[in-house]
């Protein structure tokens, strides 16, 4: 797709300022060094920006985002004036953690679509080393913007409609050592007023559901043991933004039984999904109820079956003495050192 | 038949109504274990009610000028519950596993009024249900939910059947009649509620009590 226009704003931190710093803006030219990085950003905009994102409703519930509103003011006419309410959007919420960055708007159209880059390069320090023709020149620098490609941040609306698309996007943050729960405050929450277009319940769900679905078609004990040990430490994940993918290479699942969570992934793309993980999902589908008895006994069973596994019988009220029985063939034996 | 009824009907049997089956199947698994649900249900609009939505005017000019992207309830889910506070109960479990761009408890406008209530959402279709026959690319986006009491429900398909004959508009009477029994199953819905409240919740009652 062809880049049609550039506005580019420098845009310092003005959250909770009453007088924030005015706003400069330049069109970027259609060529030169600038323009060719900008244009691969633009056009690499959607393998760079891994989350699926959606703008939120207004408060009272009505189909209003002020983001979007600004995104489409844009879109519809795109000048410096419409660029500057965006820049306007991206300073209140731009704190001096976040510090001074550059605004880039890309827009591009082809065959009726439009397609909108918003990205943000923060500012940075250096030193400019010139050699001379009796010497070196050394000089301290500010305000520089790094051209490489690991240090923005970026979102990316396709649509048709400038009056009914637009609604979901792509967002991407390739600052280093930026956490994944930064971007989804400032850039995903504050900045662009939307969310993950998979609520973490659904995502966790999803996960949940194929772990559990791989677990129960396992033949071999291996995939069981893993995916239990697992489904111990998954807890640990609460809140974090994760994908199906990254939680079983964080955990270093074998390829094995990452093979066979995945494939309950439908359409297989949602194995890459990013979502907040929520805990307490996961215990509505794979949770296990272990009962123990003072004779030593420990009964385990998904929380599900456990009733129609193991057979209770009352055999004397006055005692609490209870008798439990199961029948089936024995698929595994081990001895554990600890209960758990 | 119009160049738009045309796309409507492919669509309809290509998309939507493959898609309106995934999508119940999906609100079933979500929600089917709620206690008290009477049914889940999702179908595509039908062809009659697109066309004559698309054909709607606004002060003379048309509500819609690219209808098969602008209209969002092309495919409509129905959740209906027992109680008022089940409406309430289901549409937070609604807005933790769907995202929504519009969620609105539509009531009559003023207090003095009875006439249609419910629960209606405009969410994104869950990425789930899609597949290389029906890719998400090229699909539509959205669909309207409503969440109502059975009371609400069988109130609004008889109003809409009575309500909106081509033949003849409504006397001020008939109105009135039909605002009559707006008002009753209003009103089954308080005692219902209170009833659910006293007998199935009877610690949240006390609480409401004092």
């Amino acid at each position: 797709m062809e880049l049609n226009s550039i506005h580019s704003f420098l845009v310092h931190p003005g959250r909770n300022l009453e007088e924030p710093p005015d706003i400069n803006g330049a069109v970027v030219n259609h060529a030169g060094r600038l323009f060719d990085m900008l244009k691969k950003v633009f056009d690499n905009a959607e393998a760079e920006c891994p989350h699926d994102i959606a703008f939120s409703a207004d408060e009272s519930g009505q189909q209003q985002n002020e983001c979007r509103n600004a995104i489409l003011a844009y879109v519809k006419k795109t000048d410096m004036t419409h660029g500057r309410l965006l820049a306007k959007r991206l300073q209140s919420v731009t704190t001096n953690r976040s510090g001074l960055g550059l605004l880039f708007l890309m827009m591009g159209a082809e065959k009726g679509e439009t397609k909108i880059v918003v990205s943000r390069f923060p500012a940075d320090s250096g030193i400019l080393a010139e050699e001379r023709e009796k010497g070196l020149s050394v000089e301290f620098l500010e305000r520089i913007f790094m051209k490489s490609a690991t240090s923005y941040k970026a979102a990316v609306y396709t649509g048709k409609s400038h009056d009914h698309d637009f609604w979901k996007g792509k967002a991407g943050d390739k600052q280093i050592n930026s956490a994944e729960s930064y971007i989804a405050s400032y850039w995903i929450r504050e900045f662009l007023n939307s969310d993950f277009l998979t609520p973490g319940e659904a995502g966790t769900r999803r996960f949940a559901s194929a772990v559990r679905d791989a677990m129960n078609r396992a033949g071999d004990t291996d995939v069981k043991d893993e995916i239990a040990s697992l489904c111990r430490l998954l807890p640990g994940m609460k809140g974090k933004v994760v994908s199906a993918k990254n939680i079983l290479s964080h955990f270093q699942i074998s390829a094995k039984t990452q093979d066979r969570v995945k494939a309950s992934f439908k359409p297989d793309r949602l194995f890459d999904e990013r979502f907040r993980f929520m805990p307490d999902e996961l215990t509505k589908f794979i949770a296990f109820k272990t009962v123990e008895l003072d004779n030593g006994g420990l009964l385990t069973a998904s929380t599900d079956a456990f009733d129609s596994v193991f057979l209770r019988e009352v055999v004397d009220p006055a005692k609490a003495l209870v008798k439990f029985s199961t029948e089936g063939t024995i698929i595994d034996q081990r001895l554990r050192k600890t209960k758990s | 038949m119009t160049a738009l009824q045309t796309a409507y009907e492919e669509r309809f049997k290509q998309m939507l109504q493959p898609l309106a089956q995934r999508l119940e199947a999906q609100l079933k698994d979500t929600f089917g274990k709620h206690k008290r649900i009477d049914r889940i249900s999702v179908r595509p609009k039908s062809i009659e009610r697109f066309v004559a939505k698309a054909a709607k005017q606004i002060d003379g000019e048309a509500k819609y000028n690219d209808p098969l992207n602008q209209i969002q309830d092309q495919i409509g889910a129905r959740i209906v519950t027992f109680y008022k506070s089940d409406v309430e109960e289901i549409a937070a479990e609604v807005k933790k596993y769907f995202r929504h761009i519009e969620s609105q408890l539509i009531v009559p406008e003023s207090e003095k009024e009875f006439g249609y209530e419910g629960q209606h959402f405009i969410l994104f279709i869950p990425r789930d249900i899609f597949d290389d026959a029906i890719r998400e690319e090229e699909s539509i986006s959205f669909f309207e939910l409503q969440i109502k009491t059975l009371f609400q429900h069988a109130w609004s398909e008889a109003e809409h059947d009575l309500g909106y004959k081509p033949s003849a508009s409504l006397t001020n009477d008939q109105k009135r009649r039909l605002a009559f029994t707006a008002a009753q199953a209003w009103g089954a819905d308080q005692i219902f509620d209170e009833l659910h409240r006293q007998l199935d919740l009877p610690s949240s009652h006390a609480a409401i009590a004092q």
